[in-house]
This record gives structure tokens, C-alpha cells and sequence, in this order.
């Protein structure tokens, strides 16, 4: 198969393409079981395979991808034929950042299959946690186990193959119950990085998933009958499970370069960030750094090599508050250095991605993550926050359409007064301005509050893609933060 | 083609019967193109051509599922899916339940809603189509961007208990064509969802962009001070509005797991404005419509809502066999939700504009990243975007910065709503996730909702 897809990318070069890739998917499966309340709702598996083809042609895109792999010269020539329809209307023709031709190899870190483990195993698991939770106060349990495994064949007209192997779990609980005015709250425990180096079936730990279902068990009651959170200014301590997800709306998603130049406009919306703003613009108090690092290792942010065939690299994003970088592919740095006149990218960061082998690479986040502080522990920026709320797990999110501003409901509140946690309150949300938000960060956690989360589902593009990264954060604080609208 | 489908479905089951499963076999078969558009270019031009094979086994109270990207050719892989899933249903777990297993009384076939000439449109169409909708609007500072998605969707059915077949095809696009200001940021957009090729028509995108953004490029923008406003959603708003409440309002099965904002005891209560009127109603082919769900249940129209009053939960099959209720024919990949118009005559944006006022108007065409805050309160937040307009009642617009709602559906269907405009649109929300599921809702233009408070406004766009 390997040898007549490389014929054809030859065949299309011959015809004065500028540039061709395709992916070829040996194979793609995932499993997936929930089960809701005892009830074993969903126990399905599923495998594709097939090829993708990009082709780039007097400074346009053309796409095709099919399961069908009989008929490859009709696939090849239909993504050229598309690229030539695309070239009718070209502003700025694309080029692609110069890149070495690699021969490579990748395989993220996997030490039992989990597609080689048996389905009344898996069963087995949910049936123990589905027990854990189930007990007084819970009106409604959930526990699921996905997982995906899929080559990946890579080849382009330059001379680069790249196969790559990656192997993903992930897995939750959440219990959901109703309090005395007939109002759901929800309290969850997922699957991260744990500070563990493989991400096989071995990262179904027993013991954690067991400790984490008491654990929101435990807190589901205590919202059950806690107070209202007040409507006010405070400052919000965030806890990793809503620390990640405002990392990955109002840093991540503004920093995707295609977004910044417009190419998400139809959708997904733009970014508050120009071009003029990297180097200069500042996106945090001094306490943030941030960096897509897409070497962490056993993360779904990590990738080896991306859909461009660049390596995956560690960049830093913001440096002590200041913009200095962005999440970009091939094409995207061309343009936007093109535009500014100046180099502001040197090169790809590699973190060009697509969902499957019928969906075009776009710029992803890969593990878009912030260094640890030296504020301790949360006990630690507890007992320096006068008038705060500790907040944790996320319940709703939504974002203004250039990532100017947030408004994200969580699960669970604690109030602190004086240095002092003193109670939980329910239905706890805050909002706020992208950029005075991040500049008014005033506590980062240390190494200790530092956790790698999961994202199984980011959505983005057109047609629509889904992407599995991660977010590394510690435990922050923020000062005057609106809560409970 | 029809027949090679239903043909190789038949063989399938013969498989399986000969083996002993108790299988249901859905196939899936996707024609997909979609040309994008940004920063005036075409930014992609894709085709895909995808055929799924849904495989789900059943033994007793035991359920799993097998799916699988393949093709006609690849019988033996086929059958490959049906023995894992009849190998996976020996060791899934039984459910607290009966799932009932489809059975079809008579095969049935609808093609009514597929048009060759729609779901071929060519890229040079397609090309054409956003040159004729844009023509004369782009700048150096005024860009294009937008998508124009065709394709055809082929859906057929057979299982272990009947011989009989269902058979559903769609043709279907969407266009989305937005205008831009490359520094200012502010955008502003126009639609079109189209069932047949006739449909598919760049002028009244072009008239509603030119309107837009004559007004845009005119009028200087303000930030609006929060508070209460009298707010006229147009037809993606409210289309949104109604995706959220299919989850949280009339879903029978989300309404048992405690996550919705109606209970039982509404059932037959006034609960909106009597101005509200929604049905599912599978006869309005601008929808897509499944006219038998895929559980081979025929389906009629079905009302949600009348003059406000709260008519009944709309069942999945599978939370029909949990809750022990009976199923509605919803067991379908889209319901055909129609809302119906009002007492306006408002048959475009100008007339909007040109309507004498009373108060002050926002109008806020489409509800940005819209999500749900508190499913039993019917709470959801959303922020404007795509040529927002402030229609004083002196008769002067302005064009406010984006704002951010964050309201109750049973505030903005509820008593607030003030009128709706006569004429309705189908819009189309279709998502390119997974399968090809072209989907559209009938929604009013307009829909105009009294004292509704804006809890966070842009300072910039
Ligand atoms: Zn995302």
C-alpha cells in the first residue's frame, strides 16, 4: 500500500503539484463503555481504516480521503482536482515552512493494550465503581472507560515517512444528585496524567478510581445541602478540574495561529490577539509561563511527530506575562510572518493535527501548560487569600467569540474568609475579561499542586474535528473575579 | 445503487440468522464536499467519501455495538463486525431492562428528499455561489470567509427479527457566508440551508451582508451598559435556543435523569407564552425528515408546545424500555422541530430596521458558544455575534459591542416574549461530527423578548 501511495504522490508531482501528503490508516479502533446507574448503557467498539490526501497546487489546498483504497489514482486526482478548483481563488498563496525530511518512527507509551484486555474486565471495572457510588444522596452515576489505538502511515512529496502508534485512555465517574429545591449539582473525577510515565490498561488504577468515587461522593452531599454561591467580587482559587479548562478556552484556543489569522472566522470565531501583539502584549501577571509542550511524556498532547510530519517540540507561549509565541503549523507561520513583515515564528512548533484519516490537519493544541509557582501549596494560598472562593470542576463554558471573555459554571465552592476555608456553596460560577483576568493571577501553586489533565474531546474546524490533548497546571489564584452570575 | 445496498443488508442477515445472533444492521453512507472559505480565498476544498456499518447484538438484556468505516466490497469485513458484536454481547452485562429490538412491520423506502443536483453541486457552483453573495462587499480591510457544504447522506436498516427494510436518502448544503473587518474584528453573517438545489439561491445572503455591512462600516460602535433590554433574536438565535431545550426541556429521557427544567406534572401546564407554538413535524422535507423512526415506528406530526401549553416528552427508544413509558418515534438521528411565526410582518432585516419602535430594540442575530449553567433551571449563557444591531426607537442604529445573555428558556419562551415576526426559515444546524446528519429547524425571523438582562458587555469587538 506504502508503495503505490508513493507512486501516486510521484505521479502528482510529475503533474507540477507543489507539495502532497497523505495519511494512511492501517487501522484506527476505540472502545468505549458507559455505564449509568448499574446499567451497562453502551459497550461498543469500532475500527476504520483509509487514506487521506492533501495536495497543494498554485497556492491552494485540495483534500480528499476514502476507505475505499482500490481505486488510489481517483483519490489522489480528486484532492488535485479540488486544489485546482481552490486555486481559482487564492489571496495568499500558501507556502510551507521549511521542515527536514525525516524517517522516523513513534509510539506513545503503552505497557498493556488495553484492546487485548478483556471486555468482561473492563465491565468488571465499571461495575466496582458503579457500586463505590452508588449510595445515599446519588441520584445518578456515570462511569466510563474509552479507548482509541491507531497507526498512522505519513508520507509526502519532500521524502518523509513517518509511522506513528499511539495508544489513549480515558476514563471517569461522575455522580449527580438533587437538592431539597429540585436543583441537579454534579461532581466528577477524571483520568490524567498522575504523574505517570505509560498510558496503557495500567492506568486503570483500582485504588484511585475507588479513593476519587468517595471523594465526590463525599462532596456531592455537602453541595447537596450547602448554600447558594453569593453574587459578588472575590478572589477564585482554581483547583486543576476548572484550572485546565480555563487554560485550554482563554490561552490555548487565542493562541491557535490559524485563529489569529482569521481562519476560523466562519466558526469557531477569532482571537483578540494580532500580530503585533507577540513580543509585547501582556497576556498574565509576571507569575505566568506558559508553554505547548508536546514532549510531556503519556499525554495525548504528545504526538511524536505532526500531521505536517514536524517533530514535537516545547514552546513557550507566554514567558513572565508576556506573549511571545503561539500554536502554529507549516503554513500558518508563512503567512503570519509573511504579514508581519518580520519573523516572528521560526518555523513550525508541530502541532498540526488532524482527527482522522478523512479530516485535514489544522492547528491543535497539544499539552498547553503553566509552569508551578512558588506560592505552596493550596493550603499555602489559602492562608493568604482574605476574601476568596476555591473552585473546582467544570460544568459549563462558553467564551466570547475572539476569547475576549468567559463566563464558566463549576461544581463545587468552598468560601474562604481570612486565610480560612469555611463552607461550601453550590451553583458556583465566575466570569470575566480574558486579559485583566490572567494579569490579575496572583498565587501559582508549587511542583506539588501541578497536575496534567486530559482533554478527550476539543472541538474546532470545518468540517467538524475532535482532538484529544492536555493541560499541565498548578493551583492559581486570581483577584477580583465576578462570581455566582 | 438502492438495491446492491439493500441486497448486500439482506446477506448480512442471512449471516447472521445462520449463525444464531440476534443482530440490527445499520448502514451509513456519506458523500460529503464542503469548500471553505477565509481571508477571501478558498481555504479548503474537500471530499469524502465514508460508508459505516453499524452492527448492534443483542442476547437477553445484553446490548454491545460494532461500527466500522468500510465499503460494498469488503463483505467478509463486514461480516467480521457482526461476529465481534455478537462475541461482545456475551460478555457485556445485563441491563436492569428489556431494550426492545428493532423489528419492521414493512420495509420502507424515502428518497422524496434527495436531489442529485444538490448533493453534486460542483466547485465551480460552489465558487460561484460565493462570488455572486459577496460580490462587490470585499476590501482590502473586508474579508470573505464562510463554507458552502454539500453532500448526500444514504441511511438503510435491516435486523435478525424481519425481513423487511428501511431505507432513508438525503441531499443537503448549508452555506455560511461571513464578512469581516480584518482589524476591527467585528464580523457579520448570513445563511442558507437548502433541501434541493432550487433552494440554494446567493441573493438574499448578499442583500442581508450588503445591508449589514453598510451599517457596520457606517455607524460608530458602542458598549451597552448593562441592564435589561428589549431583545429581537433572528433565526440562529432562536434555532440555538431550541437545540439547548430539545436537551433540557422536552427530552423524556433527560427529564427522568433530573436534567431538565420541565417535570412531569407541566405536561398539559402553560409553561411559555401562548405565542409559542413547536411541533416535530417530519411532513416539512426543508428539515431532512425521518418519516419512520429507526426503530420502524411511523411518524406523524408531533406537538411539543402549543399557544405555550406543555404537551409531552419526546422519547428515545432505549429511555422508553428504562422508564418503562411508551416510545414516541424519536428514535431518529434529527427530529423536524417546527416553531411557528406570529402576528409580524417582518419578511427581512430592513423591514426590522424600518419597523416603527416603541422602546429600544437589540438585535442579536446569533448566540455565540452557547452552554448549559443549570439544566433543572433551564439556565444557559451565550454572547452575541454576527452583526448585532442597537435599533433605537428614534429610528437611528447603532452597532453594539457583544454582550453576553445568561438567562432562563422559561424567560425567553415565557411570558417576556413580546411578538414573532409571521415568516419563518428553516435553518440549518447541522455539525460535520461523525456521521453526515443534515439536520435544519423552521424558526421565525424574529422573535422579540421584552426586559431581558444583559449580564456582561464588550468594550471592543
Ligand atoms: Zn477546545
Amino acid at each position: 500500500m506504502l508503495e503505490q501511495i508513493k507512486q501516486q504522490i510521484d505521479r502528482l508531482k510529475a503533474k507540477g503539484v507543489t507539495y502532497a501528503d497523505a495519511r494512511y490508516y492501517p487501522f484506527e479502533e476505540s472502545n468505549q463503555l458507559f455505564m449509568q446507574n448499574g446499567n451497562l448503557k453502551n459497550a461498543s467498539s469500532s475500527r476504520e481504516s483509509g487514506v487521506g490526501v492533501r495536495v497543494l497546487y498554485k497556492g491552494a489546498w485540495g483534500f480528499s480521503a476514502s476507505s475505499d483504497l482500490s481505486d488510489l489514482p481517483g483519490l489522489f486526482d480528486k484532492a488535485f482536482e479540488n486544489a485546482k478548483a481552490a486555486a481559482e481563488r487564492v489571496t495568499f498563496p500558501v507556502r510551507l515552512a521549511e521542515k527536514d525530511a525525516i524517517q522516523a518512527q513513534f509510539a506513545s507509551p503503552c505497557q498493556i493494550n488495553p484492546f487485548e484486555v478483556p471486555l468482561s474486565e473492563k465491565v468488571a471495572f465499571l461495575k466496582a465503581m458503579d457500586e463505590r457510588m452508588n449510595q445515599p444522596g446519588v441520584f445518578l452515576r456515570n462511569a466510563y472507560l474509552t479507548f482509541m489505538r491507531k497507526q498512522i502511515v505519513f508520507v509526502d512529496s519532500e521524502g518523509s515517512q513517518i509511522e506513528k502508534l499511539i495508544t489513549e485512555v480515558f476514563a471517569g465517574l461522575e455522580v449527580n444528585g438533587m437538592d431539597a429545591q429540585g436543583v441537579m449539582h454534579e461532581r466528577k473525577f477524571r483520568l490524567g496524567q498522575m504523574g505517570k510515565p505509560t498510558r496503557g490498561w495500567e492506568s486503570i488504577d483500582l485504588d484511585l478510581f475507588a479513593a476519587n468515587a468517595e471523594r465526590i461522593v463525599r462532596e456531592l452531599n455537602e453541595l447537596l445541602v450547602a448554600d447558594d454561591c453569593p453574587k459578588e467580587d472575590r478572589s477564585v482559587i482554581l483547583l486543576p478540574g476548572i484550572m485546565y479548562l480555563q487554560t485550554h478556552e482563554t490561552i490555548g484556543h487565542a493562541l491557535e495561529l490559524d485563529r489569529i489569522l482569521g481562519y476560523e472566522l466562519a466558526y469557531a470565531g477569532g482571537s483578540f490577539v494580532t500580530l503585533d501583539d507577540f513580543g509585547k502584549l501582556r497576556y498574565g501577571s509576571d507569575l505566568l509561563t506558559v508553554r505547548a509542550d508536546a514532549t510531556v511524556p503519556n499525554s495525548p498532547g504528545s504526538f511524536g511527530y505532526d500531521d505536517d510530519g514536524v517533530p514535537c517540540q516545547n514552546v513557550t507561549l507566554i514567558d513572565k506575562g508576556i506573549l511571545v509565541g503561539a500554536i502554529t503549523g507549516r503554513q500558518m507561520v508563512e503567512e503570519a510572518n509573511a504579514r508581519a513583515k518580520k519573523q516572528i515564528f521560526q518555523g513550525s512548533g508541530g502541532a498540526n493535527r488532524a482527527t482522522a484519516f478523512y479530516r485535514v490537519p489544522i492547528e491543535r493544541m497539544t499539552n498547553i501548560n503553566i509552569d508551578p509557582g512558588n506560592d505552596g501549596t493550596l493550603d499555602d494560598i489559602v492562608a493568604k487569600t482574605e476574601r476568596g472562593i476555591i473552585l473546582d470542576g467544570d460544568r459549563s463554558w462558553s467564551i466570547g467569540s475572539n476569547r475576549e471573555q468567559f463566563h464558566f459554571a463549576t461544581e463545587i465552592g468552598w468560601l474562604v474568609e481570612d486565610g480560612r476555608k469555611t463552607k461550601v456553596v453550590k451553583n458556583a460560577t465566575y466570569k470575566g475579561f480574558t486579559l485583566p483576568f490572567w494579569n490579575s493571577l496572583s498565587a501559582v501553586g508549587d511542583e506539588s499542586t501541578w497536575q496534567l489533565q486530559f482533554v478527550e474531546n476539543c472541538g474546532k474546524g470545518q468540517p467538524n474535528q475532535i482532538m484529544q490533548l492536555g493541560h499541565g497546571i498548578p493551583i492559581c489564584r486570581f483577584d477580583n473575579v465576578r462570581i455566582g452570575e | 445503487m438502492r438495491d446492491r445496498i439493500l441486497q448486500t443488508l439482506r446477506d448480512l442477515r442471512a449471516y447472521a440468522l445462520a449463525k444464531g445472533y440476534e443482530v440490527s444492521i445499520d448502514y451509513h453512507e456519506e458523500e460529503s464536499a464542503l469548500m471553505r472559505f477565509a481571508n477571501s480565498a478558498i481555504s479548503l476544498n474537500t471530499s469524502e467519501h465514508l460508508i459505516r456499518l453499524g452492527v448492534t447484538a443483542y442476547d437477553g438484556r445484553k446490548r454491545a455495538g460494532y461500527d466500522l468505516i468500510t465499503d460494498l466490497d469488503k463483505v467478509d469485513e463486514m461480516k467480521m463486525a457482526i461476529d465481534t458484536a455478537a462475541e461482545m454481547v456475551q460478555h457485556a452485562q445485563p441491563l436492569a431492562y428489556q431494550p426492545t429490538i428493532p423489528t419492521f412491520s414493512e420495509s420502507f423506502a424515502d428518497e422524496s428528499n434527495f436531489d442529485p443536483a444538490l448533493a453534486s453541486l460542483s466547485s465551480e457552483e460552489k465558487l460561484a455561489y460565493f462570488n455572486a453573495a459577496a460580490q462587490g462587499l470585499e476590501s482590502d480591510e473586508i474579508k470573505l470567509s464562510g463554507i458552502l457544504s454539500n453532500g448526500a447522506t444514504t441511511l438503510a436498516q435491516i435486523n435478525t427479527r424481519s425481513e423487511h427494510t428501511q431505507y432513508f436518502r438525503f441531499s443537503d448544503a448549508q452555506a455560511t457566508v461571513v464578512l469581516s473587518h480584518l482589524n476591527l474584528k467585528w464580523e457579520v453573517q448570513s445563511e442558507q440551508s437548502a433541501h434541493t438545489r432550487s433552494v440554494l439561491d446567493p441573493q438574499p445572503v448578499h442583500r442581508d451582508l450588503a445591508f449589514l455591512l453598510d451599517r457596520y462600516q457606517r455607524e460608530a460602535p458602542v458598549s451597552l451598559p448593562l441592564g435589561r433590554y428589549d431583545i429581537v433574536f433572528g433565526q440562529a438565535a432562536i434555532a440555538d435556543l431550541l437545540s439547548m431545550m430539545q436537551w433540557i426541556g422536552f427530552n423524556g429521557g433527560s427529564m427522568k435523569r433530573g436534567f431538565s427544567m420541565l417535570g412531569e406534572d407541566k405536561v398539559g401546564q402553560k409553561v411559555f407564552s401562548e405565542k409559542i407554538t413547536l411541533s416535530d413535524d417530519p411532513s416539512r422535507p426543508e428539515t431532512f425528515p425521518f418519516r419512520r423512526d429507526l426503530m420502524g415506528l411511523p411518524r406523524g406530526r408531533f406537538p411539543l408546545f402549543e399557544a405555550g401549553v406543555f404537551k409531552g416528552f419526546a422519547w428515545f427508544q432505549d429511555d422508553a424500555d428504562e422508564f418503562g413509558v411508551q416510545p414516541t418515534g424519536h428514535t431518529v438521528m434529527h427530529k423536524s422541530l417546527v416553531m411557528e411565526g406570529g402576528e409580524k410582518d417582518i419578511p427581512d432585516l430592513e423591514a426590522l430596521i424600518n419597523m416603527p419602535r416603541e422602546n429600544d430594540l437589540l438585535y442579536i442575530p446569533f448566540l455565540h458558544y452557547m452552554n448549559i449553567v443549570n439544566p433543572s433551571k433551564g439556565l444557559v449563557t451565550a454572547s452575541s455575534r454576527f452583526g448585532a444591531l442597537y435599533l433605537k426607537k428614534d429610528g437611528s442604529v447603532a452597532v453594539p459591542y457583544n454582550v453576553r445573555i445568561t438567562q432562563s428558556l422559561l424567560d425567553i419562551f415565557g411570558e417576556k416574549v413580546a411578538w414573532l415576526s409571521r415568516q419563518t426559515l428553516p435553518y440549518n444546524t447541522s455539525m460535520s461530527y461523525g456521521a453526515r446528519n443534515p439536520t435544519a429547524v423552521i424558526v421565525p425571523l424574529f422573535m422579540c423578548v421584552k426586559d431581558l438582562e444583559i449580564s456582561h458587555s464588550n468594550t471592543s469587538y
